[in-house]
């Protein structure tokens, strides 16, 4: 005969409100490590009562409770190692670059989407005269017939620090949702590269047409590199996740996207700090004719070959097992 | 919750200033600046450092009792709970969380895409009060359950005892219609006039309710 739900509450209840004291303790910090072996020896009595409750009580209050005691216990006794900024450090210096690297295909085939795109609008620039009405903004057009740049007058309007963080933000917004949108079995992302190819495409072929590609290639030509990069990388980040959306292989497809998720969100998180200091060129330094067009130019090829070597020249060394560890504690 | 602060915040600076706007272009460029990223960090940082350092739970989550948690039960880390709020953009397409609305509907457990893809799920924290199984039947009515009477199933027990914490918030004929059969139910051992007098008043009733509850199997 089983015990009756109250007797086996009565009697085993105390135990369970010491345990529920312990951790509370354990989580501010405050308990003493002669109680952590008993904090130990309630929370296995705890599951065993828990797996009692869940044979002879199942959907009573007292197996939600204990349900509820276990999982509260659980998260708190196996609690990550909590070493944020080594674990930062560890992730640009080893974990970013790998991860990169080890995605390079996807990475690859965003690239080769993007440069679709970017052939795309610029065919239709070229072959098509009317086509820049269609794929470049009113705007910009009117600027380019007067001969004249339409960021010149940028910092006339606002201070370069301004112009600098809102075209950060506005770039990470784009980064993320390149990301994100992933999930939509890659849709989204295959859409946002091959829609920035078109425009940049066919704004560089208005701009060519009307002999204005020198000043269009000095102010791209300091943050474009970089920022193009990463746009790419953040492409790749979303192709991944598409194609754990459409291919989970031999995993059930919820365990195949949860290790996919984690895995190229690392692209994007990488990429966040290099895409702020290219906004903080594009708002510094890209527009006016503070620095000379050559000067712009030659400084975005460097700052991009520099970002690449960074991202494939890491050594590797015993770096494979850390940097694994390293993102595992991230 | 955010919406609602800049919503707040808005309103309380425009009715300092009364120009809310006028303001913000009149702030120094640091200034500025500072209220551009202060926007951006509020969209996108506020949710994961809050859940990587409360325990998977924000301010607001804290306040509704409901928890991050991975989906085998640990804590969330850092890289799950950034895939959940980045793809947090998809979901709130077209407005207002719609498509993760509908995903939420859809799914097996009820979790938008962001859980999905970052392997999270969303617990809720109830408090579960345990004195229901303790509580000694009401003082003054001695009821005794003959031994050759069925023993209650758990499922019984746990009826009785859920409805006895409830009854309070019972009032009038339901109450007295509700705990008639369940007098019925758990006492057919109770002879004609013991039926009368335990289900004469509503004190009388829960106190062999209680009874029979607690008798030993």
């Amino acid at each position: 005969m089983t015990e009756p739900i109250n007797a086996f509450v009565t009697r085993r209840r105390g135990d369970w409100e010491k345990l529920g004291h312990l951790l509370k303790q354990q989580r501010s910090g405050a308990l003493p490590l002669a109680e952590l072996k008993l904090l130990d020896a309630l929370y296995r009595r705890a599951t065993t009562d828990l797996a009692y409750a869940q044979s002879f009580f199942p959907g009573t209050d007292a197996h939600r409770f204990l349900n509820q005691l276990c999982a509260s216990a659980y998260g708190t006794i196996y609690q990550p190692p909590r070493q944020y900024w080594t674990s930062v450090r560890e992730f640009y210096a080893r974990g970013f670059p790998a991860a990169v690297r080890a995605e390079r295909k996807f990475i690859a085939t965003s690239a080769m989407i993007f440069i679709l795109g970017l052939l795309l609008g610029a065919l239709v620039v070229l072959l098509q005269p009317g086509g820049a009405e269609l794929l470049v903004p009113a705007q910009m057009r009117h600027f380019i017939a007067e001969r004249r740049m339409w960021t010149d007058d940028i910092l006339s309007i606002a201070p370069p620090n301004l112009v600098a963080s809102a075209i950060a933000t506005n770039n990470l917004t784009v980064t993320i949702l390149a990301f994100a949108s992933g999930i939509l079995a890659g849709t989204g992302t295959i859409f946002i590269l091959v829609n920035n190819g078109v425009q940049i495409g066919a704004l560089a072929a208005l701009c060519a047409r009307e002999q204005m590609a020198m000043p269009l290639f000095s102010f791209i030509g300091g943050h474009g590199p970089m920022e193009l990069s990463i746009i790419v990388i953040a492409g790749g980040a979303g192709l991944i996740v598409g194609q754990a959306v459409i291919d989970p292989g031999e995993l059930p497809r919820r365990q195949y996207l949860k290790k996919r998720g984690v895995e190229a969100v690392k692209l994007v998180l990488g990429c966040a700090p290099f895409l702020v200091f290219t906004g903080a060129i594009e708002g510094f330094v890209s527009p006016g004719d503070l620095f000379p067009g050559p000067l712009k130019i030659g400084l975005g090829l460097l700052l991009g070959a520099l970002f690449w070597s960074y991202l494939f020249r890491t050594p590797r060394g015993d770096g494979a097992g850390r940097s694994l560890a390293g993102a595992g504690r991230l | 919750m955010i919406l609602f602060f800049w919503v707040t915040a808005y309103f309380s600076f425009s009715l300092l200033s009364s120009d809310f706007l006028g303001m913000f272009l009149n702030l120094s460029s640091l200034g500025r600046t500072l209220a551009v990223i202060g926007a951006f960090a509020t969209q996108w940082l506020y949710w994961t450092a809050c859940e990587v350092f409360g325990r998977g739970q924000t301010p607001g989550k804290r306040l509704l009792r409901i928890r991050v948690v991975s989906d085998n039960g640990s804590p969330v880390g850092v890289l799950q709970s950034a895939v959940r709020n980045l793809v947090r953009i998809v979901d709130f397409l077209p407005f207002c969380y719609a498509v993760g609305l509908l995903v939420m509907l859809l799914s097996r457990e009820n979790r938008r895409l962001g859980d999905i893809l970052a392997g999270t799920i969303l617990v809720r924290e109830e408090r579960i009060a345990l004195d229901k199984y303790e509580r000694p039947p009401e003082a003054g009515f001695a009821y005794s359950v003959p031994s050759a009477a069925e023993p209650l199933s758990p499922a019984d027990v746990e009826l009785i005892l859920s409805f006895l914490s409830r009854s309070g918030e019972l009032t009038g004929e339901a109450k007295s219609k509700l705990t008639a059969a369940l007098v019925k139910r758990y006492g057919p051992f109770l002879s004609e006039d013991e039926y009368k007098s335990v289900t004469s008043s509503a004190e009388a009733a829960e106190a062999f309710l209680r009874t029979r509850a607690q008798a030993r199997g």
